[in-house]
């Protein structure tokens, strides 16, 4: 097995553990942004635009963006 | 002659033509998929300001209310599926051992549920409780013990919905091997996904399935590689990733959905399949999932609400009861050694059979007064849910963990098996003059077993040379360390004896 994984924030290269999360690999982007994420100031999608969460899982070379929270989502309560 | 085979020909291509088109729109079966994943015992509802920073989401009696209501829609042509990591992350779920979330589970009849890696997270004895507690199949087609699928688990179940049989096969990720407590799962081997699944899927068309769907805890990425690799795959309804599939994704013909995680999401796919051929001609393209909020107007289904309220009465119990005792005040320290961040970090030791334990002073989040120590005082003094992570350091990438720690930029590491003396009179770089591991100073070459827990080991608060660790394992969660170090050797009377010994 491959005790780390290649992952992309931004599309800048990381190396972390595998197992690790999306937090872990904010952490190690960027502790300011991460703390942003939890705040919801920002989100993280991965390369098909859609959110994932901070827990959610890595796997080797999966790209993820850290986007400005939309004002509007299909996903919020509809008026 | 020539004509009249053109003609017959006509006839045929006019007959196909409409018989599909009668079938296409008059024959037609509605199924609808509700699938949820990634719960991780979310019972309560709870701001995610990402989505609505007044409005809580999520809850097991408010998405227990949207799943009925689905239902009530299309009653016999109904599935409902978890695909994976139903129970452990939160106090209500985790002291009760994930019991409260398999009562919601059996009073919503759940149809299956895939095993995910978190399930492996209280060892495989719960595993089994959970499963025979449960109304609904555990599902696992790649998790073999001794050559044989897991006790009660089973690789696939065939059901059947309005004359139509449906396949539903549980796949896990393999990562499972490397990502959960070795001892919990050394005695299983994870396949490959792909090395199985055709010949489950050959097993379930022999058996008449006419819409073959994975449930799968593998992850986005790796949903999208099997649709490529394997063929024959309908639906395959995902987790692990956590990711928000808000629109219906296609690979190679294969519908892909997950609903994110904590139960804010339902997924609700519908289908359109025409009987004869098991061919999907419809399905949900867009707004696939259902956001379930949970605000003063929002609905919730009562029964649900009634179990969850149950188990958080008897958390408030649960929380009150001691857990252990201390001779002492338990006093943190950020720039300077702790008795409390002395205890923890023994606590870690003792764990993981390490040679040497950091934690992060700001991980330590509140003092205990002398006397009792309560379960609830434990979750305030660690909010965190960090696990340990136990790994190879050499000499010198301590020493490079400890002068980030002499720059106090981030609190000074708290310690167990090292003993350190600080200059802070020195340039940053040199603060660090003395170390012992045990009896002996520290060996810049030599390799040496530390723990830690998951902030730090993705390289948190700067501590980057966490980053550099070989043979890792990762542990159970620091919280159940420490309570477990309570119980066993309460009344605990730690002191702040110069393991980290300071020049100012």
């Amino acid at each position: 097995m491959k005790e780390k994984i290649k992952v992309f924030v931004n599309d800048k290269p990381l190396e972390i553990f595998q197992g690790m999360q999306v937090k872990h690999a904010l952490i190690s982007y960027d502790i300011d942004i991460y703390k942003k994420c939890i705040d919801g100031e920002y989100i993280v999608v991965n390369e098909d635009g859609f959110e994932i969460g901070l827990e959610g899982a890595l796997s080797d070379n999966t790209k993820i963006y850290i986007k400005r929270r939309r004002e509007k989502s299909c996903l919020e309560r509809q008026k | 002659m020539r004509y009249s085979k053109k003609f017959i020909l006509f006839l045929l291509v006019l007959f196909l033509f409409f018989s599909l088109s009668f079938s296409q729109t008059s024959n037609l079966i509605d199924i609808k998929i509700l699938h949820i994943n990634d719960f991780h015992g979310r019972l309560l509802p709870y701001i995610v300001k990402s989505i609505n920073e007044k409005i809580p989401v999520g809850g097991g009696a408010y998405l227990a209310y949207i799943i009925n209501e689905e239902r009530a829609k299309n009653p016999e042509g109904t599935i409902l599926l978890s695909a994976g990591d139903m129970f452990q992350g939160t106090p209500i779920s985790n002291i009760f051992k994930g019991e409260p979330v398999i009562e919601m589970m059996n009073y919503l009849k759940f149809d299956a549920m895939t095993i995910g890696n978190h399930e492996f997270d209280w060892g495989q004895d719960l595993l089994q409780q959970w499963i025979k507690s449960s109304s609904f199949p555990f599902l696992a087609g790649n998790i073999l013990k001794d050559g044989k699928y897991l006790p009660n688990v089973k690789p696939y179940i065939i059901i059947e919905r309005k004359g139509l049989k449906i396949a539903i096969i549980g796949l896990t990720t393999t990562e499972t091997a490397y990502i959960v407590k070795p001892d919990y799962v050394k005695d299983l081997t994870f396949v490959e996904p792909e090395k199985v699944l055709p010949n489950l899927i050959k097993e379930v068309k022999s058996q008449g399935a006419n819409l073959v769907i994975v449930l799968s805890h593998l992850g986005y990425d790796a949903d999208k590689a099997l649709a490529e690799k394997v063929p024959g795959i309908d639906v395959i309804v995902g987790g692990h990733s956590h990711t928000v599939v808000t629109d219906t994704v296609i690979v190679r013909g294969t519908i892909i959905v997950q609903a994110g995680y904590n139960g804010i999401y339902l997924g609700v796919l519908d289908l359109k399949i025409q009987p004869e051929t098991g061919l999907i001609l419809g399905f949900t393209k867009e707004k696939e999932l259902k956001t379930v909020f949970a605000g003063p107007e929002d609905k919730y289904d009562p029964e649900v609400a009634k179990i969850i309220d149950k188990y958080n009465t008897q958390l408030k119990e649960e929380f009150s009861k001691i857990v252990g005792e201390t001779l002492v005040d338990l006093v943190r320290n950020y720039n300077e050694e702790s008795n409390i961040g002395n205890v923890i970090c023994d606590a870690m030791i003792e764990a993981s059979n390490a040679q040497i334990a950091f934690q992060n002073s700001g991980g330590i989040r509140t003092d205990i007064p002398k006397g009792k120590i309560t379960m609830e005082q434990v979750y305030t003094l660690l909010p965190f849910d960090n696990v340990l992570v136990i790994m190879d350091l050499t000499g010198k990438d301590i020493l490079d963990l400890l002068e980030q720690s002499a720059t106090l930029e981030k609190g000074i590491l708290q310690t167990s098996g090292i003993r350190v003396k600080y200059d802070m009179t020195r340039p940053i770089g040199s603060r660090v003059i003395e170390v012992f591991v045990g009896n002996e100073p520290l060996d810049l070459n030599k390799v040496y077993r530390v723990v830690t827990n998951d902030f730090l080991a993705a390289g948190g608060d700067k501590f980057t040379a966490f980053t550099r660790g070989k043979n890792i394992v990762y542990g159970d969660m620091l919280r159940d360390v420490f309570v477990e170090y309570l119980k066993k050797h309460s009344p605990i009377n730690p002191k702040v004896e110069g393991r980290s010994i300071i020049i100012k």
